[in-house]
């Protein structure tokens, strides 16, 4: 039974902020929810959470509505970080873990076990502003995931974070994950997304445009991506401007990079190279990369959103969705 | 979803422990219990550092030609004042001196060392005249007693020149049997009493005021840290939006009452100490206050209100708190509330002076009034047991409206960010609420 989340719309004023929303999750599975700034992620996510109600349309976990749900059938990272400035680290876990109705005893030993494999032990009792951002991150984390929640829900996790610390974020990730947990996540990273998730959703202005396994959301691009490499420089393959339907994608020194559609064989482009007498040294057919998709679908790169950050400095900026929330 | 506890609970206790650890808190609370302590004891401390002394006055006569000594007779009605029992110590009783160099005399007036000079002269008429030389206002005590035997002294003289014999003069000035009587005979409070009553009523107005602005602001800044700091998404996740308001006031109201507990610690040591302490000073024990009698009932009554105005009013401060993104912002959005209490606060000093105007009556009716004027009138007038209730049950069913406004305007407002501070967005924003 999954997490499955049927035709949702949310508006704020007169802005839509969510049109029609649909998508799942199997249960025990890592899923990326992806989409530029201001698409939505974060009033799906506290929809999803019921912070937020939508105006129509449901949310179901295993069949049951997520009104009637326990708080702490879900975890959630939210995406602007705050804890307690001045309350020391145990303190404050131990406060969340009681929120969620944690025995202490098991409480504490969750704290100590999570202090330790994010090798942070020694800050138990310092204050939270005596600690590094990325330790504040994880220590959100924690705070997060203490009570042993079915759904974890994150929103952006790995900003802000070192190539370390995103390392053993992930390790946490695939050891909820093999807890039978599941988890959802916001990222602008697509190689994250490649390495993590086995689905996703793009939400682009309030509407999904494409989800479902990674798998099959590469082949529904109905394209495949060819690398091909010859002796001799680059501009000795003009040939391959004449074939019908082929778009090239890059022309390198190293090598050329062809579109090539679902209806033809890629198999026949290295033919044709052989045909004309080409020295072959590459051919590499793939899958196109999340980014191509996401650009394809959005219209734009994916940016992390550093310069937002920078920007919202007082506290006073708007959270996802500037627009919509500014009613 | 779920009741309201055990999970108010846990955000009271973090908000009480926070609270009551924070240095500011045990600097406050020891200011505030040490200025009650030197309150009590005031009093005896004033008298026996003799700021509170006997008057010393100068009586120059030599022109008056009286036919008999008048130091016995100023004596007499200062000391009669100034001492009811009749039995203080020599060194405390006032001093009347003659004098003849008015010159002199007026100088130690300048200076401070008298407290006034009486001269006595006669008018072409024959008639006494007095001058009276003093730095006391019309209010003081003594002015107003000098005055008295003056004119008792001359209204003596014009009765021997009508020919009535000095004995039947002490019949002639004694007191006409003099009782005051209030229509209903259920109130005969004496004066003493309502004295008393008065002052109790102030206190507890003051101590409501002062209850209800900081420790709602306390509330409403609680909520816009947690908000501008973001731990907001964390608790709104974990906790229902009643449960967090709930815990709110409860722990802050708890770190209230133990200010407040220890202000009244510190009454209780005065009243008890202020024996010793005076004896200690050598000042007699007459001078010192006495506790008053506590009736059970009124007490309980008495705490309602005040619990209850600091309870609806603390709500409708988180409310405020839930709006603004920023600390700064506070002041302006429980500003409505501010002018609300202040309003309530000084209506009951007018109603102290009047506490049995027909408008007292209604307006202790009223939920956001009532903590402050219903105790004033159950001090000073005689509210019936069934306005007394009336006023609760209003009070309470108002607490139980604000908490269920108060929670929607927060669950709306915890997540809005970076408005601009209006009521209107965020009405319109508690309609889509959980």
């Amino acid at each position: 039974m999954s997490l499955v989340v049927e035709s949702i719309t949310k508006r704020f004023g007169s802005v839509v902020a969510l049109d029609d929303v649909s998508f799942s999750v199997e249960p025990g599975r890592i899923f990326g929810l992806l989409g530029a700034n201001g698409a939505g992620k974060t009033t799906c996510m506290r929809i999803v959470l019921d912070i937020l109600r939508a105006d129509s349309g449901q949310v179901t976990w295993q069949g049951k509505l997520n009104t009637k749900l326990p708080r702490d059938t879900w975890g959630y990272l939210p995406e602007e970080r705050g804890l307690y400035a001045r309350m020391k680290v145990a303190e404050q876990l131990r406060f969340f873990a009681s929120l969620y109705g944690v025995e202490p005893a098991t409480a504490e030993a969750e704290i100590t076990g999570w202090l330790d494999r994010f090798r942070i032990p020694d800050y138990r009792d310092r204050k939270v502003e005596e600690l590094s951002k990325g330790n504040q991150q994880k220590i959100q984390f924690i705070a997060a995931i203490l009570h042993d929640p079915d759904v974890l829900i994150m929103d952006e996790p790995f900003t802000g974070l070192d190539p370390v610390n995103v390392a053993l974020l992930k390790e946490a990730f695939l050891a909820m994950r093999d807890r039978g947990k599941t988890l959802i996540f916001s990222t602008h990273q697509m190689e994250t997304v490649e390495e993590l998730c086995e689905s996703i959703a793009i939400v682009d202005r309030g509407k999904v445009v494409v989800a479902g396994t990674l798998r099959d959301v590469k082949r529904r691009m109905g394209r495949q991506v060819v690398r091909l490499a010859t002796d001799g420089d680059g501009r000795g393959t003009q040939w391959l401007d004449e074939l019908p339907g082929i778009e090239i994608t890059r022309r390198g020194e190293d090598y050329v990079e062809l579109h090539v559609p679902a209806n033809r064989e890629p198999s026949t482009i290295l033919r044709e190279a052989l045909d004309r007498g080409e020295h072959v040294t590459r051919f590499e057919i793939a899958d196109p990369s999340l980014e191509e998709i996401f650009v394809e679908h959005v219209g734009h790169r994916s940016t992390p959103d550093e310069e937002r950050h920078l920007a919202d400095e007082p506290a006073d900026a708007p959270a996802d969705e500037p627009a919509a929330e500014r009613v | 979803m779920g009741g309201v506890f055990p999970n108010a609970l846990h955000v009271a206790r973090r908000e009480y422990l926070i609270r009551v650890r924070g240095r500011a808190f045990a600097i406050t609370t020891g200011l505030l219990a040490i200025a009650v302590l030197l309150l009590v004891l005031l009093p005896t401390i004033l008298t026996a550092i003799g700021i509170d002394k006997p008057p010393r006055i100068a009586i120059a006569a030599s022109e008056a030609q009286l036919d008999a000594d008048p130091v016995p007779l100023f004596t007499t009605v200062l000391t009669a004042a100034n001492d009811p029992s009749g039995e203080g110590a020599s060194d405390e009783a006032p001093s009347v001196s003659p004098v003849t160099d008015t010159d002199a005399a007026r100088a130690e007036v300048e200076a401070g060392d008298l407290d006034g000079l009486l001269i006595i002269s006669r008018t072409d008429d024959d008639e006494l005249a007095f001058e009276y030389v003093t730095k006391a206002g019309p209010t003081s005590q003594t002015r107003i007693l000098v005055e008295q035997a003056a004119s008792s002294l001359a209204i003596g003289e014009r009765l021997e020149a009508a020919g009535i014999p000095p004995g039947e003069r002490a019949a002639i000035f004694a007191p006409p049997s003099f009782t005051t009587v209030t229509p209903d005979p259920s109130d005969a409070s004496d004066s003493e009493d309502f004295g008393r009553n008065l002052a109790i009523a102030y206190i507890l107005v003051i101590l409501t005021f002062m209850a209800v602005i900081t420790y709602g602001n306390w509330v409403a800044q609680s909520v816009a840290e947690e908000k501008s700091s973001r731990v907001m998404e964390l608790l709104i996740t974990a906790a229902t939006p009643r449960q967090l308001l709930t815990g709110k006031i409860l722990g802050t109201g708890a770190a209230g009452l133990t200010q407040y507990a220890a202000i009244l610690l510190a009454v209780v040591v005065g009243f008890l100490f202020s024996g010793s302490v005076a004896s200690m000073l050598g000042v007699e024990a007459s001078a010192v206050p006495q506790l008053p009698e506590l009736n059970v009932l009124g007490i309980a009554a008495l705490s309602g209100f005040f619990l209850g105005g600091f309870i609806l009013y603390s709500t409708l401060y988180a409310a405020a708190g839930s709006m603004v993104s920023r600390l700064e912002d506070v002041q302006q959005a429980a500003a409505p509330l501010m002018f609300l209490a202040m309003a309530g606060y000084f209506s009951s000093f007018a109603a102290l002076s009047a506490p049995d105007a027909s408008w007292v009556g209604i307006a202790s009716l009223v939920p956001f009034f009532s903590p402050y004027l219903m105790p004033v009138r159950m001090l000073l007038a005689d509210p019936t047991q069934l306005e007394i209730g009336i006023a609760l049950i209003v009070l309470l069913l108002t607490i139980l409206g604000a908490i269920w406004v108060a929670s929607r305007i927060y669950s709306a407002g915890v997540l809005l960010y970076g408005q601009r501070l209006g009521w209107r967005n965020v009405l319109r924003a508690t309609r889509v609420s959980r």
